[in-house]
Protein backbone atom coordinates (compact mmCIF):
# COMPACT_ATOMS: atom_id res chain seq x y z
CA UNK A 1 0.00 0.00 0.00
CA UNK A 2 2.53 2.49 1.15
CA UNK A 3 4.83 1.96 -1.77
CA UNK A 4 1.93 2.26 -4.23
CA UNK A 5 0.94 5.61 -2.78
CA UNK A 6 4.50 6.81 -2.98
CA UNK A 7 4.65 5.69 -6.57
CA UNK A 8 1.51 7.68 -7.38
CA UNK A 9 2.88 10.76 -5.68
CA UNK A 10 6.11 10.50 -7.64
CA UNK A 11 4.13 10.18 -10.87
CA UNK A 12 2.09 13.22 -10.09
CA UNK A 13 5.17 15.27 -9.28
CA UNK A 14 6.82 14.22 -12.53
CA UNK A 15 3.72 14.99 -14.55
CA UNK A 16 3.28 18.43 -13.04
CA UNK A 17 6.93 19.24 -13.64
CA UNK A 18 6.79 18.22 -17.29
CA UNK A 19 3.63 20.26 -17.84
CA UNK A 20 5.30 23.35 -16.48
CA UNK A 21 3.42 26.16 -18.13
CA UNK A 22 4.82 28.51 -20.70
CA UNK A 23 4.17 32.21 -20.53
CA UNK A 24 3.14 35.04 -22.78
CA UNK A 25 4.97 38.19 -21.69
CA UNK A 26 4.08 41.67 -22.90
CA UNK A 27 6.82 44.30 -22.60
CA UNK A 28 6.51 48.00 -22.12
CA UNK A 29 7.22 50.22 -25.08
CA UNK A 30 7.13 54.01 -25.18
CA UNK A 31 4.82 54.10 -28.20
CA UNK A 32 1.58 52.30 -27.43
CA UNK A 33 -1.22 54.17 -25.71
CA UNK A 34 -2.26 52.76 -22.35
CA UNK A 35 -5.91 52.79 -23.41
CA UNK A 36 -5.00 50.76 -26.50
CA UNK A 37 -3.05 48.12 -24.57
CA UNK A 38 -5.88 47.71 -22.08
CA UNK A 39 -8.45 47.45 -24.90
CA UNK A 40 -6.35 44.76 -26.61
CA UNK A 41 -6.12 42.72 -23.38
CA UNK A 42 -9.88 42.88 -22.94
CA UNK A 43 -10.83 42.22 -26.54
CA UNK A 44 -8.33 39.46 -27.27
CA UNK A 45 -8.04 37.63 -23.93
CA UNK A 46 -11.56 38.47 -22.77
CA UNK A 47 -10.28 39.85 -19.45
CA UNK A 48 -12.71 41.97 -17.43
CA UNK A 49 -11.90 45.67 -17.52
CA UNK A 50 -10.32 45.64 -14.05
CA UNK A 51 -7.93 42.77 -14.83
CA UNK A 52 -7.00 44.25 -18.22
CA UNK A 53 -6.19 47.59 -16.56
CA UNK A 54 -4.17 45.86 -13.83
CA UNK A 55 -2.06 44.00 -16.41
CA UNK A 56 -1.65 47.13 -18.54
CA UNK A 57 -0.44 49.11 -15.51
CA UNK A 58 1.92 46.28 -14.58
CA UNK A 59 3.43 46.43 -18.07
CA UNK A 60 3.69 50.20 -17.77
CA UNK A 61 5.21 50.39 -14.29
CA UNK A 62 7.22 47.15 -14.07
CA UNK A 63 8.25 46.99 -17.72
CA UNK A 64 6.57 43.66 -18.37
CA UNK A 65 3.70 41.42 -17.35
CA UNK A 66 2.74 37.79 -17.79
CA UNK A 67 -0.60 38.01 -19.57
CA UNK A 68 -1.21 34.29 -20.13
CA UNK A 69 0.17 30.89 -19.15
CA UNK A 70 -0.33 27.47 -20.68
CA UNK A 71 1.23 25.15 -23.20
CA UNK A 72 3.83 26.37 -25.62
CA UNK A 73 1.65 26.19 -28.71
CA UNK A 74 -1.07 28.32 -27.14
CA UNK A 75 1.49 30.88 -25.95
CA UNK A 76 2.92 31.13 -29.45
CA UNK A 77 -0.56 31.80 -30.81
CA UNK A 78 -1.02 34.56 -28.21
CA UNK A 79 2.34 36.12 -28.99
CA UNK A 80 1.59 36.06 -32.71
CA UNK A 81 -1.72 37.80 -31.99
CA UNK A 82 0.01 40.40 -29.80
CA UNK A 83 2.48 41.11 -32.62
CA UNK A 84 -0.50 41.54 -34.90
CA UNK A 85 -1.76 44.23 -32.53
CA UNK A 86 1.66 45.85 -32.49
CA UNK A 87 2.56 44.91 -28.90
CA UNK A 88 6.04 43.71 -27.95
CA UNK A 89 5.47 40.16 -26.72
CA UNK A 90 7.68 37.14 -26.07
CA UNK A 91 7.26 33.46 -25.21
CA UNK A 92 9.11 32.10 -22.20
CA UNK A 93 9.21 28.98 -20.08
CA UNK A 94 7.75 29.36 -16.60
CA UNK A 95 9.96 29.31 -13.52
CA UNK A 96 10.40 25.76 -12.17
CA UNK B 1 -10.78 65.73 -38.00
CA UNK B 2 -13.92 64.59 -36.24
CA UNK B 3 -14.16 61.21 -34.53
CA UNK B 4 -17.66 60.27 -33.40
CA UNK B 5 -19.92 57.33 -32.69
CA UNK B 6 -22.17 55.92 -35.39
CA UNK B 7 -25.86 56.65 -35.18
CA UNK B 8 -26.57 53.09 -36.33
CA UNK B 9 -24.76 51.30 -33.48
CA UNK B 10 -21.24 50.04 -32.77
CA UNK B 11 -18.25 51.39 -34.57
CA UNK B 12 -16.90 54.81 -35.33
CA UNK B 13 -17.44 57.63 -37.81
CA UNK B 14 -14.52 59.73 -39.05
CA UNK B 15 -14.69 63.02 -40.86
CA UNK B 16 -11.34 64.12 -42.30
CA UNK B 17 -10.37 67.30 -44.05
CA UNK B 18 -9.19 66.51 -47.57
CA UNK B 19 -5.66 67.46 -46.51
CA UNK B 20 -5.74 65.09 -43.53
CA UNK B 21 -7.07 62.30 -45.72
CA UNK B 22 -4.26 62.81 -48.21
CA UNK B 23 -1.66 62.76 -45.44
CA UNK B 24 -3.10 59.58 -43.94
CA UNK B 25 -3.30 57.92 -47.35
CA UNK B 26 0.35 58.77 -48.00
CA UNK B 27 1.42 57.49 -44.57
CA UNK B 28 -0.57 54.27 -45.07
CA UNK B 29 1.16 53.76 -48.39
CA UNK B 30 4.53 54.18 -46.69
CA UNK B 31 3.65 51.63 -44.00
CA UNK B 32 2.67 49.22 -46.76
CA UNK B 33 6.01 49.86 -48.49
CA UNK B 34 8.05 49.22 -45.33
CA UNK B 35 6.30 45.85 -45.00
CA UNK B 36 6.50 45.04 -48.70
CA UNK B 37 10.22 45.78 -48.95
CA UNK B 38 10.86 43.95 -45.69
CA UNK B 39 14.49 45.09 -45.59
CA UNK B 40 16.22 43.01 -42.98
CA UNK B 41 18.31 45.92 -41.70
CA UNK B 42 15.30 48.22 -41.23
CA UNK B 43 14.95 48.63 -37.45
CA UNK B 44 11.29 49.66 -37.87
CA UNK B 45 10.54 46.13 -39.02
CA UNK B 46 11.90 44.86 -35.72
CA UNK B 47 9.22 46.90 -33.98
CA UNK B 48 6.45 45.55 -36.21
CA UNK B 49 7.69 41.96 -36.06
CA UNK B 50 9.39 41.57 -32.66
CA UNK B 51 11.59 38.67 -31.65
CA UNK B 52 9.36 36.18 -29.80
CA UNK B 53 12.35 34.33 -28.28
CA UNK B 54 15.11 36.85 -27.48
CA UNK B 55 17.16 34.17 -25.67
CA UNK B 56 16.70 31.29 -28.08
CA UNK B 57 17.88 31.84 -31.65
CA UNK B 58 16.54 28.52 -32.96
CA UNK B 59 13.02 28.99 -31.57
CA UNK B 60 13.12 32.59 -32.71
CA UNK B 61 13.82 31.56 -36.31
CA UNK B 62 11.14 28.88 -36.19
CA UNK B 63 8.55 31.29 -34.81
CA UNK B 64 9.41 33.85 -37.43
CA UNK B 65 9.22 31.28 -40.21
CA UNK B 66 5.72 30.21 -39.19
CA UNK B 67 4.23 33.59 -38.36
CA UNK B 68 5.95 36.26 -40.43
CA UNK B 69 4.02 35.91 -43.69
CA UNK B 70 0.58 36.05 -42.14
CA UNK B 71 1.57 38.92 -39.81
CA UNK B 72 2.95 40.90 -42.74
CA UNK B 73 -0.18 40.12 -44.81
CA UNK B 74 -2.49 41.25 -42.02
CA UNK B 75 -0.56 44.47 -41.43
CA UNK B 76 -0.33 45.25 -45.15
CA UNK B 77 -4.04 44.63 -45.61
CA UNK B 78 -4.87 47.01 -42.75
CA UNK B 79 -2.59 49.68 -44.24
CA UNK B 80 -4.02 49.22 -47.73
CA UNK B 81 -7.58 49.56 -46.45
CA UNK B 82 -6.74 52.82 -44.73
CA UNK B 83 -4.90 54.02 -47.84
CA UNK B 84 -7.89 53.21 -50.07
CA UNK B 85 -10.49 54.62 -47.68
CA UNK B 86 -8.62 57.92 -47.46
CA UNK B 87 -7.72 58.20 -51.15
CA UNK B 88 -9.03 61.57 -52.33
CA UNK B 89 -9.89 61.93 -56.00
CA UNK B 90 -9.16 65.13 -57.87
CA UNK B 91 -12.79 66.24 -57.63
CA UNK B 92 -11.79 68.46 -54.74
CA UNK B 93 -14.01 67.10 -51.98
CA UNK B 94 -13.73 69.28 -48.89
CA UNK B 95 -14.09 66.41 -46.44
CA UNK B 96 -13.85 62.64 -46.47
CA UNK B 97 -16.39 60.73 -44.38
CA UNK B 98 -15.62 57.20 -43.29
CA UNK B 99 -17.84 54.79 -41.35
CA UNK B 100 -16.17 51.83 -39.67
CA UNK B 101 -17.83 48.90 -37.93
CA UNK B 102 -16.11 47.29 -34.94
CA UNK B 103 -13.92 44.98 -37.01
CA UNK B 104 -12.97 47.65 -39.54
CA UNK B 105 -12.13 49.94 -36.62
CA UNK B 106 -9.69 47.31 -35.30
CA UNK B 107 -7.93 47.42 -38.67
CA UNK B 108 -7.49 51.16 -38.24
CA UNK B 109 -6.31 50.84 -34.62
CA UNK B 110 -3.66 48.29 -35.53
CA UNK B 111 -2.60 50.30 -38.59
CA UNK B 112 -2.23 53.44 -36.45
CA UNK B 113 -0.12 51.41 -34.01
CA UNK B 114 2.15 50.12 -36.78
CA UNK B 115 2.42 53.62 -38.22
CA UNK B 116 3.44 55.04 -34.83
CA UNK B 117 5.96 52.23 -34.27
CA UNK B 118 7.60 53.05 -37.60
CA UNK B 119 7.56 56.82 -37.03
CA UNK B 120 8.93 56.33 -33.51
CA UNK B 121 11.82 54.34 -34.94
CA UNK B 122 12.49 56.99 -37.60
CA UNK B 123 12.60 59.86 -35.10
CA UNK B 124 14.27 57.81 -32.41
CA UNK B 125 11.58 57.74 -29.75
CA UNK B 126 13.21 55.28 -27.43
CA UNK B 127 12.46 56.58 -23.97
CA UNK B 128 9.18 58.07 -22.92
CA UNK B 129 9.23 61.84 -22.88
CA UNK B 130 12.43 61.96 -24.93
CA UNK B 131 12.24 65.17 -26.96
CA UNK B 132 15.84 65.35 -28.13
CA UNK B 133 15.34 65.20 -31.90
CA UNK B 134 14.72 68.58 -33.47
CA UNK B 135 15.61 68.55 -37.16
CA UNK B 136 13.00 69.65 -39.70
CA UNK B 137 12.36 66.19 -41.09
CA UNK B 138 12.01 64.88 -37.58
CA UNK B 139 9.58 67.67 -36.75
CA UNK B 140 7.34 66.54 -39.59
CA UNK B 141 7.55 62.88 -38.58
CA UNK B 142 7.06 63.75 -34.95
CA UNK B 143 3.95 65.79 -35.77
CA UNK B 144 2.59 62.84 -37.76
CA UNK B 145 3.39 60.57 -34.82
CA UNK B 146 1.52 62.79 -32.36
CA UNK B 147 -1.38 63.20 -34.75
CA UNK B 148 -1.71 59.43 -35.32
CA UNK B 149 -1.76 59.02 -31.53
CA UNK B 150 -4.47 61.63 -31.25
CA UNK B 151 -6.59 59.87 -33.89
CA UNK B 152 -6.12 56.50 -32.20
CA UNK B 153 -6.89 57.92 -28.76
CA UNK B 154 -10.05 59.59 -30.07
CA UNK B 155 -11.18 56.37 -31.73
CA UNK B 156 -10.64 54.48 -28.46
CA UNK B 157 -12.72 57.02 -26.54
CA UNK B 158 -15.61 56.25 -28.88
CA UNK B 159 -15.08 52.48 -29.12
CA UNK B 160 -14.26 51.96 -25.44
CA UNK B 161 -15.80 54.72 -23.32
CA UNK B 162 -14.43 54.46 -19.80
CA UNK B 163 -17.24 56.31 -18.06
CA UNK B 164 -19.88 53.64 -18.82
Amino acid sequence: MTSTLEQLDTDRTTRVASEEPWRTIVWDDPVNLMTYVSYVFRSYFGYPREEAERLMLKVHTEGRAVVATGNREAMERHVEAMHGYGLQATVSRGEP
Amino acid sequence: MIVAGRSGGEGVRLVLEAEEAMLLSELADQVDSVLLLGEADDPALGRLLPNAYPDDATSSREFSRYTRDSLVDGKRQAAQRVRDATAVDDGGDAVVQIELDQSEAWGWLTFLTDLRLILAERVGIIEEGDDAASETRDDYLRAAYEWAGFVQGSMLEVLDPTDS
